[in-house]
């Protein structure tokens, strides 16, 4: 014989998987919704750390974009290239107004193939650090030395399929096409080809998507674009650059700091210091991405609250479930009593079943966020260059695992207190 | 002298808006003694086996088994005095569907005084003496009289001083009907257990040395 001895917890299994379907559907609509929760929870502190991927090591960035936000949309996010510029006198002006650590000049407004092109000195990527305490990788080739040499970031390689050695000719604009699509949306540089000589490997930051090309490259394309409008087909050479076609879109700055530390101790000087240039917009790239959290906090707060609503509709089912079921269960129940089971047993063995089903419910569910986060993690990495860590947050899950516990044995006292109350003689009399 | 198994003394129960009600001066079985409680359907003979088991609350008076008060005890303490002093045996058995016949028979001893290192080997020995072949098969498996035979093994699981058996052939051809009333009886006196059963079949008279009619303990009502 294999059973010695009857247990509670026995009886309480035994009844779980007398109503298999109820009972994994049940199981199945709590897990959804932890997952759920879980996985919103996880993504909202994943994404907040994703968004502060990409302003690296600068501390201030300088554009003449409408607001700081924009700036930092546009410069680090490549929402849209910058549309208006500024003067490579201006950039001279800021260079020399402060010992800065680095001031690099950046432009924006090309692409290939939806990719966007970000046109800098060498310092872009041997001082700017895409990612603070991370520096430019590369998986393959080398750094652009020569004009009309391209660096690839990782994502941009991947979807344009270019590998090192390949020439591709630049469009002027971007946004007009999708990434990868072939662009005939701009007008095509085709007199000057560009190289691929490096690719670079992932940061997990917007700056994956970016086509690294040198800033003089940048000016000889516009430089060539202004003269054909003006009538002039003749090549231009870098000796050909005048100040009005040496215009950058962007300047990341960093200040000094002390060895190890991120912070200096000037930087809100200096920011007030660049603010009071009404030709220019600066923004602190951190301040900015906390300002872009607080403009969505509304809508991350309804997603929450919507996944919160299915799990509590989740510990309803649960309730309707095991209430439901007391009606056909009630013979069982009063043959319990007639044992010698008291009427605080059988609620316990009720509420331990909604327990049961909240407790299996809730480990699925951290199981399905896991796996669930880790292939929402691996795609949003692959497609949009956007690295999203799939842990679970231990004091999120612990909350959430707990709430969910108490859901069931709230959704349990119903069904309990029916069972708690069935009519144990009139229950046993023989069916009409 | 021990307690006997059931002492009854001035119950009395009655339905609300019913017009009959149940009253019963004296009533006691001695230990070992089997009786029969004889009426007619919906006379009562349940309501005052259920009076017994401590299931409904009466009136007045009181239920006495095996020395404990059950009418004087109150929710768990009535429940465990129950598990733990009387079996009951139904018409239709109530088993626990979806368990084996062990697990039947343990849920019973669950509530028993008895270690629950001795529950698999009581279990094991009872449904042995009972012809039950396969104890871990799911009762709704067994045939009729093999569920029977899990429902007599199951109330004498906590070997209880009382065994209450309401109207257990009630459902049976006569031939059915002498089996089962020779395996529940056999089963009572090899544990010493006593046994109040109910049945309107006045051929079962000729199995008890003791016979009580529901009659002269009803009041009112069409008799």
């Amino acid at each position: 014989m294999s059973a010695r001895t009857l247990t509670d917890w026995q009886i309480v299994v035994r009844s779980l998987r007398a109503r298999p379907l109820s009972t994994w559907v049940t199981v199945g609509m709590v897990a959804t919704s932890v997952a759920l929760l879980l996985v919103l929870l996880g993504m909202r502190s994943s994404a907040r750390s994703a968004f502060d991927r990409g302003s690296g090591n600068m501390h201030l960035l300088v554009s003449s974009d409408p607001s700081p936000l924009v700036a930092v949309l546009n410069g680090i996010f490549y929402a849209n290239p910058p549309a208006n510029p500024i003067t490579w006198a201006k950039y001279q002006q800021i260079r020399g107004s402060f010992p800065w650590q680095w001031a690099i000049p950046t432009q924006q407004g090309d692409s290939y193939r939806g990719y966007p092109t970000m046109a800098s000195t060498r310092d872009f990527l041997e001082k700017f650090e895409p990612v603070a305490g991370e520096p430019w990788k590369l998986a393959t080739g080398r750094a652009f030395k020569r004009p009309f040499e391209i660096v690839l970031g990782a994502a941009a390689a991947r979807g344009t399929g270019l590998a090192v050695g390949q020439q591709v000719f630049l469009t002027h604009g971007s946004g007009q096409s999708r990434e990868g699509a072939d662009d005939h949306a701009g007008h095509v540089h085709t007199e000057y080809p560009f190289t691929v000589v490096g690719i670079l490997e992932p940061t997990g930051s917007a700056h994956d998507r970016a086509i690294l090309i040198d800033l003089e490259s940048s000016w000889i394309l516009h430089a060539f674009d202004r003269r054909e409008r003006e009538g002039s087909h003749a090549k231009v050479t870098a000796a050909d650059l005048t100040e009005a076609d040496r215009l950058v879109t962007g300047i990341l700055l960093r200040l000094p700091t002390r060895a190890g530390s991120e912070a200096s101790a000037a930087m809100q000087q200096q920011f007030d210091t660049l603010r009071r240039d009404t030709s220019i917009v600066v923004a602190q790239p951190a301040q900015q991405i906390e300002r872009l959290f607080a403009i969505v906090a509304n809508v991350d707060g309804l997603f929450i609250g919507m996944a919160v609503v299915v799990l509590v509709s989740s510990a309803v089912s649960t309730m309707l479930a095991l209430y439901n079921s007391m009606a056909a269960r009630s013979r069982q129940i009063a043959v319990l009593r007639v044992l010698g089971a008291s009427e605080g047993r059988v609620f316990g063995l009720v509420l331990t079943e909604s327990l049961l089903i909240a407790m299996a419910g809730g480990a699925a569910g951290i199981v399905l966020a896991l796996v669930g986060g880790m292939a929402a993690s691996a795609w949003l990495r692959a497609a949009v260059g956007l690295v999203i860590d799939p842990s679970l947050d231990p004091r999120s899950s612990v909350i959430v695992l707990g709430g969910t516990i108490a859901l069931g044995a709230l959704a349990g006292v119903l069904p309990a207190w029916r069972a708690y109350k069935v009519p144990v003689a009139d229950s046993l009399r023989p069916a009409a | 002298m021990a307690d006997p198994p059931l002492r009854i003394t001035d119950l009395a129960f009655a339905f609300p808006g019913a017009d009959w009600s149940l009253s019963v001066p004296v009533l006691s079985l001695a230990a070992g003694e089997h009786a029969l409680l004889v009426g007619g359907s919906g006379r009562g003979k349940s309501t005052l086996l259920q009076l017994v088991a401590g299931l409904r609350d009466a009136s007045a008076g009181s239920v006495e088994v095996a020395g404990v008060r059950i009418s004087a005890l109150r929710g768990a303490a009535r429940d465990e005095a129950r598990g733990r002093r009387i079996g009951m045996i139904f018409q239709t058995f109530n088993l626990l569907h979806g368990f084996s016949a062990a697990e039947n028979v343990l849920a019973a001893l669950m509530f028993s005084e008895l270690p629950a290192a001795e529950h698999g080997a009581r279990a094991e020995a009872l449904l042995g003496r009972l012809g039950i072949p396969d104890p871990d098969a799911d009762v709704d498996r067994l045939s009729v009289g093999q569920q029977q035979r899990v429902a007599v093994a199951r109330a004498l699981a906590a070997r209880p001083a009382l065994v209450l058996a309401d109207e257990p052939t009630a459902s049976l051809d006569p031939a059915n009907a002498a089996a089962a009333m020779d395996l529940i009886q056999e089963a009572c006196r090899a544990d010493g257990a006593a046994l109040l059963c109910t049945s309107h079949d006045p051929s079962l008279r000729s199995r008890f040395a003791r016979t009580e009619s529901i009659d002269p303990f009803i009041k009112g009502g069409t008799s």
